[in-house]
């Protein structure tokens, strides 16, 4: 057995180091766990960074096979934060034994397993940005008041005031040069409240009439964005300046797709939070051997129970309602107030199951658009043993996807959360969790950085710096040579 | 051998296929032979004039599968230049390489492979090389006073090698100097090194400038009109420029200058991977020969096809081949 020790915080966790492994040595010697089965467990402890998560206390990656079906138990995690004292047995016990024959699990199921990207969790993490003001409305608190620090990265002024100095001397340069266009195109992808947008053109507008440049009038700021709501909700903001602003819905995985009419045009590309909210998966590496993580979501016995006694919906009942909830907002229930209800409880308590499916039985799985499987094999050629890393589908798509608008010499800055090191994925968990009705997730950088590369761009993280404590770093684009 | 009006050929490079990356980034790291990579590149430049004869252009090229980039394949070949052979990571990096003396007067050694295309195909064949000026912005000067004298003395070296290559048969020869639109304050003493390059050369030679295809990609935005007045003066046949992503507007310059040039006009936009009907092709010809007569034109794709994936590639130049013929129906040809 192997034991991997994750951010182990004894001050707040009930199960420590030294009771897994007794309780698991006890299981052992009792005989509920096999020898065969014991050599190959691998076992993370304090797996978990965010709170609010998809898993329970205890949970087991299982190995699939090419049927689909499901063999031993190869990995178990545990989130000792959840472990109430003295539940630590039942739980792995439970976790490691075989299911009795028509044993049910009571769990209720929203989905086969599938790849995480195409999981229902994704829709409810659309709902939540297509209807956010009835979940702000609930909650009393605005979205970003959710983030760590209770404001956005985005909206730090003198963040902005720095990119807008950096910006302003490329200007100045293309000028110099005698190559500056005489529109100048800025595209802010994921506007948020708009704040961001604002701060921005305010700080550009004082920085131009300082400096007597006359370049503020040539703006073109794009705001774009999937939700129509939230680019109503950012217009307000950028009132000041609604002239320089077009508000497109755009498609964040595909920019370029709706904005092929500004191909190699744009001088400044910006997101905030974006990446960390698009379609994810991950896949393990092992033994020289590529797994898929499928997983499917469900909800636990006792919370559906809870929620069909709250809401008034039978337990068998919740998947159609919360397909339908997908479909039209807190209205799928007669009383919308119990719909809010049951968006919410639904989302708190929802979880995912996992298995690792072998890439060779997966043929038609496809890493993302810029990485093939051979690139794949080169990038972990030299990555440690059983590394479980994100895919970051959707942002390397979004990425790739906005490159071709950049300007020659337009570049691309993004302040997220990423992985910057394929090791780092060795050295704890970053994500999926859940912020307020959100999925949130680190972005792997470094498979960016790999994608990039191909792509004719150097990619550099740096620390945000502006916020003390932040876990945000800022990317930014060079060209390549 | 007899050439329709406006003839239809590439700028120079076709789709590399991913395949190949994979076996020259192996090469890289040692994993395949010299041995092998060489057949390999065989097997990849057959593939690449077939699918020119298939697609149906009067010009073909070897569609430079054996070069890992524009500069790399010739400053390799330079005799004088030092090449630091691990500065590569993908094979599509360049070396960092330099020059600490004079560049002595010594073969480049491209006959072999413009050989190699000529006994493959039927077709009238085109060689590419790329130009002093661009080569010169690649190489770290350590031993010339000047960028123009480096160029000069690249110039003086293929210009023997164009000399080989014309008396080893190549009647169209093509220079690539994209790195004009990026230094265009360069463009008086390039012109001049163009000259020195390409004296007593005596096949058909053409110029091709575009905004650069690095991953395929411009490098520079801006209009041709830097190239004015000073590229009048260049001993070249024609000029091959990129108008299909940029638009037409530089056009009006050879009305404007009375340029005295063919036009090798750039019809299909490498630079996206939509595949242009053969109608906008025709009208893209069309166009340009409001300020061009079809005697002196060319039909040419914007610059080379070697970052779009093979399907597309090879579609475009279908459809750029097919408009050329709509246009010479019209034209009663």
């Amino acid at each position: 057995m192997n034991l991997h020790l994750n951010y182990t915080r004894k001050d707040s966790a009930p199960a420590t180091t030294s009771d897994v492994v007794e309780t698991v040595l006890s299981l052992l010697e009792e005989g509920h766990i096999q020898p065969a089965q014991f050599a190959r467990l691998e076992i993370h402890l304090d797996w978990l960074q965010y709170k609010q998560n998809f898993r329970e206390a205890v949970t087991v990656m299982q190995g699939g096979d090419e049927h689909g079906g499901s063999a031993a138990p190869m990995e178990i995690r545990i989130d000792s934060r959840q472990v109430a004292p003295g539940a630590l047995r039942g739980l792995l016990q439970a976790a490691i034994g075989p299911a009795k024959p028509g044993e049910e699990s009571g769990r209720v199921y929203f989905e086969d397993f599938r790849s995480f990207r195409t999981s229902i969790v994704w829709e409810f993490n659309r709902l939540y940005w297509q209807r956010l003001k009835d979940w702000e409305r609930v909650t009393g608190k605005a979205y970003d008041q959710a983030l760590p620090g209770g404001q956005s990265d985005g909206n730090q002024a003198q963040s902005v005031a720095d990119s807008v100095a950096e910006f302003w001397k490329l200007l100045k340069d293309l000028e110099g040069q005698n190559r500056l266009p005489p529109e100048i195109f800025i595209l802010e992808i994921g506007v948020g409240s708009g704040k961001h947008a604002a701060l921005w053109l305010d700080s550009f507008c004082v920085f131009d009439q300082e400096r007597g440049s006359n370049y503020y009038p040539r703006l073109r700021f794009l705001l774009g964005d999937y939700s129509l709501a939230t680019l109503e909700y950012s217009r307000p903001a950028v009132k000041k300046h609604i002239d320089l602003c077009s508000f497109i819905a755009i498609d964040a995985l595909d920019p370029i797709r709706t904005l092929s009419f500004l191909r190699h045009k744009v001088l400044h590309v910006h997101s905030t939070n974006m990446y960390d909210n698009l379609p994810d998966e991950e896949v393990v590496w092992r033994d020289n051997r590529i797994y898929w993580v499928q997983s499917r979501a469900y909800l636990p016995p006792a919370d559906a129970a809870r929620i069909s006694r709250a809401c008034d919906v039978a337990i068998e009942d919740i998947p159609k309602i919360a397909n339908r909830l997908l479909e039209v907002g807190a209205v799928a229930l007669p009383d919308r107030a119990k719909g809010m209800i049951f968006w919410m409880e639904l989302w708190k308590a929802m979880r995912t199951e996992e298995k690792l499916v072998d890439a060779v039985d997966m043929p038609d799985a496809s890493f993302p658009a810029g990485l093939s499987s051979a690139h794949m094999e080169d990038i972990l050629r030299n990555a440690p043993n059983d590394l479980r890393f994100h895919l970051s589908p959707g942002a390397l798509e979004s990425f790739r996807n906005t490159l071709p608008l950049l300007h020659p010499r337009g570049y691309l800055q993004v302040q997220d959360i990423f992985v910057t090191d394929l090791q780092d994925y060795s050295m704890g968990f970053h994500g999926p969790g859940k912020l307020d009705g959100s999925i949130v997730n680190w972005v792997n950088g470094a498979l960016l950085r790999e994608v990039a590369e191909r792509a004719g761009y150097d990619l550099h993280f740096a620390p945000f710096k502006y916020r003390p404590g932040s876990k945000t770093s800022v990317l930014y684009t060079t060209r390549r040579e | 051998m007899t050439l329709p009006i406006l003839p239809t050929t590439m700028v120079g490079s076709y789709s590399m296929p991913g395949w190949l990356e994979r076996l020259k980034t192996d090469y890289f790291a040692r994993r395949i032979s010299r041995h092998d990579l060489d057949e390999i590149h065989d097997a990849a430049v057959r593939s690449a004039i077939k699918d020119q004869e298939m697609a149906g252009l009067d010009i073909v090229t070897d569609g430079e599968l054996r070069r890992d980039n524009m500069i790399d394949y010739f400053v390799e070949r330079l005799p004088g230049i030092q090449i630091d052979r691990s500065s590569k990571k993908f094979y599509y990096d360049f070396y960092d390489s330099e020059v600490l003396g004079k560049i002595p007067m010594a073969a480049v050694g491209l006959v072999e492979d413009f050989r190699f295309l000529l006994a493959n195909t039927e077709r009238a064949a085109k060689i590419c090389i790329t130009g002093p000026h661009s080569l010169c912005k690649r190489v770290r000067n350590k031993h010339y006073p000047t960028e123009e004298a480096l160029a000069t003395d690249i110039a003086r070296v293929m210009n023997m090698e164009l000399k080989e290559l014309v008396k080893a048969g190549a009647k169209f020869i093509q220079i690539d100097e994209p790195y004009y639109s990026g230094f265009p304050e360069d463009i008086s003493w390039g012109v001049k090194v163009l000259n020195i390059l390409v004296e007593g050369v005596q096949a058909k030679i053409a110029v091709h400038i575009c905004y650069g295809n690095r991953y395929g990609k411009p490098s520079w935005e801006g209009s041709y009109r830097y190239l004015f007045p000073a590229i009048l003066d260049a001993k070249v046949n024609s000029l091959s420029l990129e108008f299909a992503r940029r638009g037409g507007e530089d056009l009006d310059l050879f009305r404007e200058f009375k340029v005295p040039f063919e036009l090798g006009a750039g019809v299909i936009d490498v630079k996206d991977n939509s595949v242009e009907t053969p109608d906008i092709v025709a009208e893209r010809i069309r166009k340009t020969m409001k300020v061009v007569p079809p005697e002196k034109l060319y039909v040419l794709p914007d610059c080379g096809l070697f970052h779009l994936p093979r399907d597309i590639a090879f579609a475009k130049l279908r459809a750029m081949v097919e408009g050329a013929r709509i246009v010479r129906k019209e034209l009663g040809k």
